[in-house]
């Protein structure tokens, strides 16, 4: 299990092959990195590189084809299913490009969804409304449905829905792609903001302005930390 | 599970509430053909079931006549087809302590009161001491003389004949005028005798009217313990020792009755499979919009995945969809079958009399239950379906 001093990620040694028909697609080929609690880093490369290899298997979404992968110091190799959903659910926040929150449920479902995945039962708005306030949403728009609400707002309901279960990492997929300059300088400012907080947080980018944001930068190109 | 899932699968049933009504309505009527068959097949088990229950503890001997079947009453009276004093002998011996009674019977004509017009009606000839062993009477009183007779209910009511009216037998009365003692309460269907249009005579004012002392069309043996299949077989042994030229055609009207309910039921499943093929195709129509809504929500499963649903949370999710869809349209199935039945049964069975019992109650919770039983079954693969998306490939999904 985790210790005090364990990184929130490590990679070891990590290679992902995926087996097609016309011979097999080495993805990501002996990556070995960490990532220590309030780390604030970017990942970037060009297309095909393997940065979505990479996040897959750092959202346990994926589990590697040789080396190991320890998130908080529990190594996911050999993990069930539900095993690996829990660990998703309880440590790891997603943030995406297109938002993606639940058309059929309010602002304030949406973002109590992880909580209720973990409760098994309904649960009590506080802590949603708390996380709301912390990324800046009006609670005027609590009871509106996503597709009622901006591309930034939608953005920052998927930021808190990624914060409700205080996870040990946010990992973040080109979470400006899909905004204005503006607007993204904003997410970005609030993500900056997260993590003075504390929250560790991962953005995948081809976008160099994202990328000065962060404090640190992995580079990938063709399967390898370059 | 948790009730978000429960959330999610009504305001999605809401957001194509057109699509889902339909599949509703497919079901609605599979529950309906279902429920309104088995109503009807009810019905006609429970009409048949009252016409013939009141013979069920009777073997009815008649003469063989080579092929079998069941000549009751009337027709033409032939010696080689009449039972003759010695086989009602025999029959009454080893069918003791049971009841054995001779029945002599023809079709005849007569009339009713003055200057009426013919009426041709069976007439039954019993030993006036037996009678009251096998008929009740609704009003009057049994006859004991060959001057007095007995008449059904169903021939009383149509030819207005009350107990004293007066009742010319054969053509222009040649055979006499009987006085009518008793009404004959309603006997239904029987395999014995059917005396609901018919009039009950004297056996001895038959055998001297018709000729026939010592001749019985046949003999009806009412069987005391109910174990009417050992009286059967006993009559049988005793009677039809030459097995090449049998005497005596022996029926249990007990087997009778059963293969007759059996066949009902046969009958009554038969019509409620043909109904059941409409709720396949409601099932199938299920199946088809559950796999609708998965593959338009595939991005929306990826996403529950990734942030942490288990497989069987989304399972969940699409089988309450099915399971709405499956018990509203199966309770809305069962209330309007029941309406269903009413009309068919009011067609068809001419009464409704049956529509409220204890088996129809079990037919429409058996139909409603099956309709949600199907549409839980059409969307298990869907549900599994959904379940099992890669959540990479899922979020991916446009």
């Amino acid at each position: 299990m985790a210790g005090t001093m364990e990184p929130v990620i490590r990679f070891a040694d990590v290679s992902k092959v995926y087996p097609l028909r016309a011979g097999d697609v080495t993805a990501l080929s002996h990556v070995s990195f960490e990532v220590e609690r309030g780390e604030f880093i970017a990942i970037m490369g060009p297309s095909g590189s393997g940065k979505s290899t990479l996040l897959n298997l750092m959202g346990c979404l994926d589990t590697p084809t040789s080396g190991d992968i320890f998130i908080s110091g529990i190594r996911i190799q050999d993990m069930t299913d539900d095993e690996l959903t829990d660990l998703r659910r309880d440590r790891i926040g997603f943030i995406f490009q297109y938002f993606n929150l639940f058309p059929l449920l309010n602002i304030i479902e949406n973002v109590n969804f992880p909580q209720m995945m973990k409760a098994g039962e309904v649960v009590d708005e506080t802590k949603a409304v708390e996380v709301l306030k912390s990324v800046h949403l009006e609670e005027s728009l609590h009871t509106h449905t996503p597709l009622e609400l901006s591309g930034g707002q939608q953005q920052r309901v998927a930021i808190a829905r990624a914060l409700i279960n205080d996870p040990d990492i946010l990992l973040c997929d080109e979470p400006t792609g899909n905004l204005d300059t503006k607007t993204g300088a904003s997410i970005m400012n609030l993500m900056t903001e997260l993590n003075k907080r504390g929250s560790t947080i991962i953005i995948v980018t081809h976008d160099p302005t994202i990328a000065a944001y962060t404090q640190r930068t992995i580079r990938i190109v063709d399967g390898r930390i370059a | 599970m948790n009730a978000i899932f429960w959330e999610i699968s009504k305001r999605n049933i809401r957001l194509h509430m057109l699509r889902s009504s339909l599949a509703m309505l497919g079901i609605v009527i599979g529950v309906v053909a279902i429920v309104s068959m088995g109503i009807l097949g009810n019905g006609m088990v429970m009409l048949v079931s009252d016409s013939l229950s009141s013979v069920g503890d009777s073997v009815i001997v008649m003469p063989y006549a080579g092929g079998g079947g069941m000549g009751m009453g009337g027709g033409g009276r032939t010696a080689d087809l009449m039972l003759t004093e010695q086989n009602f002998q025999q029959i009454k011996r080893v069918v003791a302590p049971n009841l054995a009674v001779p029945v002599h019977s023809t079709s005849e004509r007569m009339n009713v009161g003055v200057n009426s017009d013919d009426i041709i009606a069976t007439v039954y000839g019993l030993p006036p001491d037996d009678v009251p062993d096998m008929l009740q009477l609704e009003a009057g009183s049994y006859n004991n003389q060959d001057s007095g007779c007995l008449v059904g209910t169903t021939f009383a009511k149509d030819h207005n004949v009350k107990v004293g009216s007066r009742i010319s037998i054969g053509s222009d009365g040649q055979y006499g005028t009987l006085r009518v003692t008793g009404i004959i309460e309603e006997r239904g269907m029987s395999f014995d005798i059917s005396t609901d249009s018919a009039v009950v005579v004297t056996d001895k004012w038959f055998e001297n009217t018709y000729d026939v002392n010592g001749q019985y069309d046949e003999v009806v043996v009412k069987v005391t313990n109910g174990d009417t299949a050992t009286v059967k077989t006993t009559i049988e042994k005793q009677l039809n020792r030459n097995i090449k030229e049998k005497t005596v055609t022996v029926i249990d009207s007990k087997a009778t009755l059963e293969t007759i309910y059996e066949t009902f039921g046969t009958i009554t499943t038969f019509v409620s499979a043909i109904g059941g093929i409409s709720m396949i195709v409601a099932g199938v129509s299920i199946f088809n919009i559950m796999m609708m809504s998965v593959n338009e929500r595939v991005k929306e499963i990826g996403i529950m995945r990734s942030i942490g649903t288990r497989k069987r949370g989304v399972m969940t999710m699409f089988i309450y969809e099915a399971g709405i869809i499956g018990v509203c349209g199966s309770i809305a199935g069962g209330v309007l079958a029941v309406l269903a039945g009413y009309g068919i049964s009011a067609l068809m069975l001419q009464t409704t009399e049956y529509l409220v019992t204890v088996s129809n109650a079990i037919t429409i919770f058996q139909g409603v239950a099956f309709g949600i039983v199907v549409c839980l079954a059409c969307g298990i693969y869907p549900a599994w379906k959904a379940a099992n998306l890669n959540p990479i490939d899922a979020i991916r999904h446009e």
